[in-house]
C-alpha cells in the first residue's frame, strides 16, 4: 500500500488526454446517476406517500370544520396573478365544505424564507379570515427558524381571523417575529398576504 | 495499517471539528437538539465511509487533474441516495435538518478526508478512517448538543426523549440562556471546546 500520491500526470494538451479527462468523468457521472435513478425508484413512492398525507392532514388543520375529502379548486390565471403580486406563489387551491355549503379554502402557497422555500397550507373562511396556517415543507434553519415553522409560542396562531380588512400583513407591525427568525416569519407573512389576495379575487 | 492509532486519530489526535476544524457551518448550525446532532452525526458518517471506500477502490483509475471533480459526483452522488432514503423513511429527521443534508457534499470533511486519507489508502483502511473520523465528529456534535441544549433551553434529549420529543426539562425553564441556541451560543461553546481539546492534548505530550 502506498502512501504516495501518484506522481504527477503529464500536463501538456495531448488530445489524447484530454479525451481520457472526459470519458473518465462522464462515465462517472453515468454510473452515478444511473445509481440515483435507482435509489429514487425506490424513494419515490413513499415520499409521494407522505407528502399526499401531509397535504390532506394540512388542510384539516386550517380547517377544522371540514366535512368529508376537499375538492381540489382549478388555479385561474387571476389566482396567480393575486399571488404573485403578494410576492408568493400559489400552487394548489382546495375547498372545503361542511353540512352542504362551501365553509371556506385551502391554500397551497410557495413562498421564500431564509433557507429557501417554505410551502405552506393557509385557510380562509368564507367571510375572508384566516382559519389556520400550517407548514407544509420548508427548509428553515434548524433550531432558528424551524421554531417558526412548529408554530413555537403560537406565532403561526396569530394570523388567525386576519382579513384584507386589516390592510397589508407586515412583520414588525401588525405581526409578531420570533427572535433570530426574522426572516422565516417574514416568509409566513408573505404567504398569508398572497392566501387573503388570493382568497379575495375567488369571491 | 494501524487499527488503533486510526481510532485514537479520529477521536482525539486528528478529530475532525476540533483539531482539524473542518465541517464548521454545521457543526455550528445543527447542534441545537440532541436528535439533530446525532441523525447529522450518523448521516455524515455513513456518507464519509460509503465515499471513502468509493474513492480509494477508484483511486488507482482517477486522472489527477480531475480528482476532485470525481470526488465531488461521488460525494454528491451518496449525499443524495441518504437524503431520498432520510425523506422517505425517516421524515422527522429530514425536517429537522432540513437544507443541511445537501450541504453535506460541500462539508469539507469528506472532501478533505478523501483528498487526505481515502485517494492514498487501501480500502479497508479508508472504510475504517471513514468510520473513526465520522464517529469522532458525532461525539463532538453530541458534546455540543447536550452543553448547548442543557444550558440554552434547559433539556436532554431534544427531539427524541420526553414529552412530545421536548427532552427532559433539567433545569427549570425560566433559567436557561436562550442565547446559547443561537449562532453566538454555537461559536462560544465551540471555542471553548477547543480549548479544552488542546489544553489536554499538549498536557499529554509533556
Amino acid at each position: 500500500m502506498s502512501n504516495e500520491v501518484k506522481t504527477k500526470e503529464k500536463v501538456d494538451m495531448d488530445p489524447k488526454y484530454i479525451i481520457k479527462l472526459t470519458v473518465t468523468l462522464f462515465v462517472t457521472c453515468v454510473i452515478v446517476a444511473g445509481l440515483l435513478g435507482l435509489v429514487n425508484s425506490v424513494t419515490e413512492g413513499p415520499i409521494e406517500e407522505k407528502n399526499k398525507t401531509k397535504t390532506a392532514a394540512a388542510i384539516q388543520e386550517v380547517l377544522p370544520e371540514m366535512e368529508g375529502s376537499p375538492t381540489v379548486v382549478e388555479l385561474t390565471d387571476e389566482m396567480t396573478a393575486a399571488a404573485s403580486g403578494a410576492g408568493a406563489t400559489i400552487t394548489e387551491a382546495y375547498e372545503a365544505q361542511a353540512g352542504g355549503s362551501v365553509i371556506g379554502y385551502a391554500l397551497k402557497i410557495v413562498s421564500s424564507g431564509s433557507q429557501g422555500n417554505i410551502e405552506m397550507m393557509v385557510g380562509v373562511d368564507a367571510e375572508g379570515a384566516v382559519t389556520g396556517v400550517s407548514i407544509v415543507k420548508n427548509s428553515e434553519t434548524s433550531g432558528i427558524g424551524s421554531k417558526v415553522m412548529s408554530n413555537e409560542n403560537g406565532v403561526l396562531d396569530q394570523f388567525i381571523g386576519k382579513s384584507a380588512a386589516d390592510g397589508t400583513l407586515s412583520v414588525g407591525k401588525n405581526v409578531d417575529a420570533i427572535s433570530g427568525a426574522t426572516v422565516s416569519s417574514r416568509g409566513v407573512t408573505t404567504g398569508v398576504n398572497a392566501a387573503l389576495a388570493v382568497a379575495g379575487v375567488m369571491g | 495499517m494501524n487499527l488503533k492509532k486510526q481510532f485514537m486519530d479520529g477521536l482525539l489526535y486528528q478529530n475532525p471539528v476540533l483539531v482539524q476544524v473542518l465541517g464548521m457551518c454545521s457543526t455550528m448550525a445543527i447542534t441545537t437538539s440532541f436528535f439533530n446532532g446525532l441523525g447529522m452525526g450518523l448521516a455524515v458518517t455513513v456518507i464519509l465511509t460509503l465515499s471513502n471506500v468509493i474513492i480509494s477502490a477508484i483511486r488507482k483509475i482517477v486522472p489527477d487533474k480531475i480528482r476532485i471533480a470525481m470526488f465531488i459526483v461521488v460525494i454528491a452522488g451518496f449525499v443524495t441516495m441518504v437524503d431520498l432514503f432520510l425523506q422517505a423513511f425517516v421524515p422527522a429527521l429530514a425536517e429537522s435538518l432540513g437544507v443541511f443534508i445537501p450541504l453535506i457534499v460541500v462539508n469539507c470533511i469528506i472532501l478533505g478526508r478523501a483528498e487526505a486519507f481515502s485517494y492514498k489508502n487501501g480500502v479497508v483502511a479508508s472504510f475504517f478512517d471513514g468510520v473513526f473520523q465520522g464517529i469522532g465528529y458525532t461525539l463532538v456534535l453530541l458534546a455540543m448538543c447536550i452543553i448547548r441544549e442543557l444550558l440554552g433551553a434547559g433539556t436532554f434529549g431534544g427531539g427524541l426523549l420526553g414529552a412530545g420529543g421536548k427532552g427532559i426539562q433539567i433545569i427549570p425553564s425560566q433559567f436557561p440562556a436562550g442565547m446559547l441556541t443561537l449562532p453566538v451560543g454555537g461559536f462560544l461553546v465551540l471555542g471553548c471546546l477547543i480549548a479544552a481539546m488542546q489544553w489536554a492534548l499538549s498536557k499529554s505530550k509533556k
